[in-house]
């Protein structure tokens, strides 16, 4: 019974289904399951979707369809974890957003959902993220990985004020920084002070993992 | 075969729709616009709406604008506009059945040995700008051109500083993006040498304009200038993935930015822009290399021919790295199709790679490329003269020929164009010459430009005026804390040089 609902849950997200991924996961809670496992599950078919993108035989449709079923049954098995105070396996948590002045969304729900699929609990605040909002991420999330997206040149420097932003906080050691987006260059990245940059959102979910010693 | 102020075809566009289609996409349009709505952030722009008939939901931002209103504002454009250049022999009649074409940017310049990026000095961009103020095929130089920035430069002052780079080093006419306000320093640049800019609104796909867009096309109106109405919407990303859809959200983007134009400034002269590509769903990057948007641009084109206002088409951004086999065909389907189907407007040289990098030599084949689709426009002419029916009568068969003939001296160089770098020696031509491939003949016809090419100047007080302009805007943007210190002191290191602003 238990490994049918779980079962079902992992297939909805393979189905890009929110709906059905939303009612197994309301399922496995009413039936009284290991919300940890749950997640598993989900986790699981996050990866499956993750490593087909990164062979090539899937596409970027798939992976956000994936993201999308997996977004919609996380807040239920979330809550499940809150009440049960059940425990997670997570490689790490990750804050991830687009910063001010930027509304680019793809890069960044591209290496969001990449980031699942390695394992990591990913708080994604969106698009268009003053660094006051960054800063009360990584206060809300204590992230290990803060990860930032700019596509233009003109916003790129804003992420140079989000890390002078959390410097004058004094989190900025509380937390590593990784910067992507196509106005970024490793060159850049080094001059702000980054942790961590990759071109690419397969490198960027591989290089959070190096950033966490996993 | 002068093309200094265009291409005009002469034969009807190619159709990729049937007229019914052009009205069942006309029709969704106007549903999206009524239904739907659009997101316009900028609380002036929603009550000149507002008082105009259209629904307006404060709260959300949201405009639904009626069918009628609509129309009523497609009519009130102009069909073709003149576009005043610094040198009126170069202003240029957009609209119609012309096809101007302008400067494709890049965020850097490449080194022509390796095709790898780096960031243009301040002289490769001045130099840049007069290599492409020679080629006859570009009409104009679209914004950030031919660089997005250059060397000491902070990135708030770059669309400025290329502006200004522009002015001093071209003739002909300019347009100008926004970030920042930048377009008020833009618009007190031009007003200040007495020359007309093209201004920007640019959306966000899907249905949203911000508030500094708004501005802009504001300023713009109120200066007086012409404006570009452009989206920028990937299919399947920010656009639906069906070519169809995707005109549709293009188009009611586009059009609600043209009655707020219109509703600024009655008879504002308007130049939409189809700016599709689809997305690689590998990467999520545009495919621009794409021939979907040839056929986008196409059934657009026929769209805005119903409409009777001018389109700019995707700008021409070749996928390939360098300028091989891929680069060309990916820019001679852009180009041709541009002209087959009554494209008026299209950013197509010098682009290597996407956005990423921009090089003289590739200008400079691509105004050969240009140059034969604006040779195809000019279409075949049948005359007496041109049938040639005597001469024929005259020569006869076989041993005869019309090599000594006076109609053929006349004839070939009317009917022939000659391109400058492609390569047409006969073998043996090709040994004796090194093996000359048309990047090497490009490359030495940019040293001949580079040593020969002097653009008319600016006046001793239209140069003082350009430059107050840029202090003025290096103060604001300092005093916004946009340029730090270190960057102010590399900026003022870089203006150092004797030959500033040149070098």
């Amino acid at each position: 019974m238990s490994s049918d609902i779980l079962g079902n849950l992992k297939k909805a997200i393979l189905d890009y289904d929110p709906d059905a991924a939303a009612e197994w996961a309301r399922k496995a809670v009413e039936a009284g399951l290991d919300p940890a496992d749950a997640l598993s599950a989900m986790t699981d078919a996050i990866r499956v979707i993750g490593e087909g993108f990164s062979a090539g035989d899937l596409f970027l449709p798939d992976l956000v369809g994936g993201a999308d079923a997996m977004t919609a049954a996380t807040p239920i098995i979330e809550e499940a974890i809150q009440r049960t105070g059940a425990k997670r396996e997570t490689v790490g948590v990750v804050v991830i957003g687009t910063v001010y002045g930027d509304i680019h969304t793809i890069g960044k729900t591209m290496v969001a959902t990449l980031l699942q699929a390695e394992g990591f609990t990913v708080h994604d605040i969106g698009i268009n993220v003053t660094a006051d909002a960054f800063v009360a991420g990584v206060r809300k999330y204590k992230p290990d990985i803060l990860a930032m997206s700019a596509l233009m040149t003109m916003t790129s420097p804003e992420q140079r004020k989000v890390i002078a932003t959390l410097q004058t906080e004094g989190l900025r050691d509380s937390v590593k920084i990784m910067v992507g987006g196509g106005a970024i260059t490793q060159e850049f990245a080094d001059s702000i002070g980054a942790d961590g940059y990759d071109p690419t959102a397969p490198g960027a979910a591989k290089l959070a993992r190096a950033l966490v010693g996993r | 075969m002068s093309f200094t102020r265009g291409f005009a075809r002469q034969f009807p566009p190619l159709k990729v729709l049937t007229e019914e289609q052009v009205e069942e996409i006309h029709r969704g349009t106007l549903q999206v616009l009524w239904s739907t709505g659009v997101y316009i952030e900028h609380e002036r722009a929603l009550k000149l709406l507002e008082s105009n008939g259209c629904k307006v939901d404060y709260d959300a931002m949201r405009v639904r604008m009626p069918p009628a209103l609509v129309e009523e504002c497609i009519r009130q454009a102009p069909s073709c506009f003149p576009a005043p250049a610094r040198d009126p022999q170069q202003t240029l009649m957009i609209g119609g059945n012309n096809l101007c074409l302008a400067v494709a940017p890049g965020h850097k310049t490449v080194d022509p040995e390796t095709w790898e990026p780096r960031e243009a000095t301040r002289k490769e961009n001045y130099d840049a700008v007069r290599i492409l103020d020679a080629l006859p095929t570009v009409h104009f130089f679209s914004p950030y051109t031919p660089y997005f920035g250059f060397q000491g430069v902070p990135s708030c002052m770059a669309m400025l500083e290329s502006l200004a780079a522009r002015i001093r080093n071209s003739t002909k006419f300019q347009c100008v993006g926004f970030s920042n306000d930048s377009e008020v320093f833009a618009i007190e640049m031009a007003q200040a040498v007495g020359i007309e800019i093209l201004g920007t609104c640019a959306w966000a796909p899907p249905l949203a304009l911000y508030r500094d867009a708004v501005e802009s096309t504001f300023r713009i109106a109120e200066a007086g200038f012409c404006l570009r109405v452009i989206s920028g919407q990937m299919m399947g990303g920010t656009a639906p993935a069906s070519i169809a859809g995707a005109i549709v959200t293009n188009n009611a983007e586009v059009l609600s930015g043209l009655v707020l134009a219109q509703l600024i400034r009655p008879g504002m002269r308007v130049l939409a822009k189809d700016f599709t590509a689809p997305m690689n769903m590998n990467t999520g990057a545009p495919a621009f290399g794409g021939i979907e948007i040839a056929l986008h641009n196409a059934a657009c084109n026929q769209v805005f021919q119903r409409y009777g206002v001018p389109l700019d088409n995707t700008t021409a951004y070749p996928n390939s790295k360098m300028p091989d086999y891929q680069s060309a065909s990916e820019k001679a389907f852009r180009v041709f199709t541009a002209g087959l189907s009554g494209g008026n407007t299209l950013l197509f040289h010098g682009s290597v790679h996407g956005e990423l990098t921009h090089h003289p030599i590739q200008a400079i084949l691509d105004d050969d490329m240009a140059g034969m689709v604006g040779r195809f426009m000019q279409g075949v002419t049948v005359n007496e003269e041109a049938l040639a029916l005597d001469l024929i009568e005259q020569v006869g068969p076989v041993p005869g020929h019309f090599l000594n003939a006076a109609h053929t001296r006349k004839w070939w160089k009317l009917e022939q164009f000659l391109p400058q770098s492609a390569d047409r020696l006969t073998y043996p031509e090709w040994l004796n010459s090194g093996k000359r491939s048309c990047v090497d003949i490009a490359r030495q016809r940019m040293d001949a430009i580079l040593s020969s090419h002097r653009p008319q100047p600016l006046t001793p007080s239209q140069e003082e005026a350009v430059e107050r302009v840029l202090e003025r805007a290096r103060a604001h943007y300092r005093k916004q804390g946009l340029i730090t210190d270190d960057e102010m002191g590399q900026y003022r290191e870089s203006m150092k040089s004797p030959n500033y602003p040149y070098e």
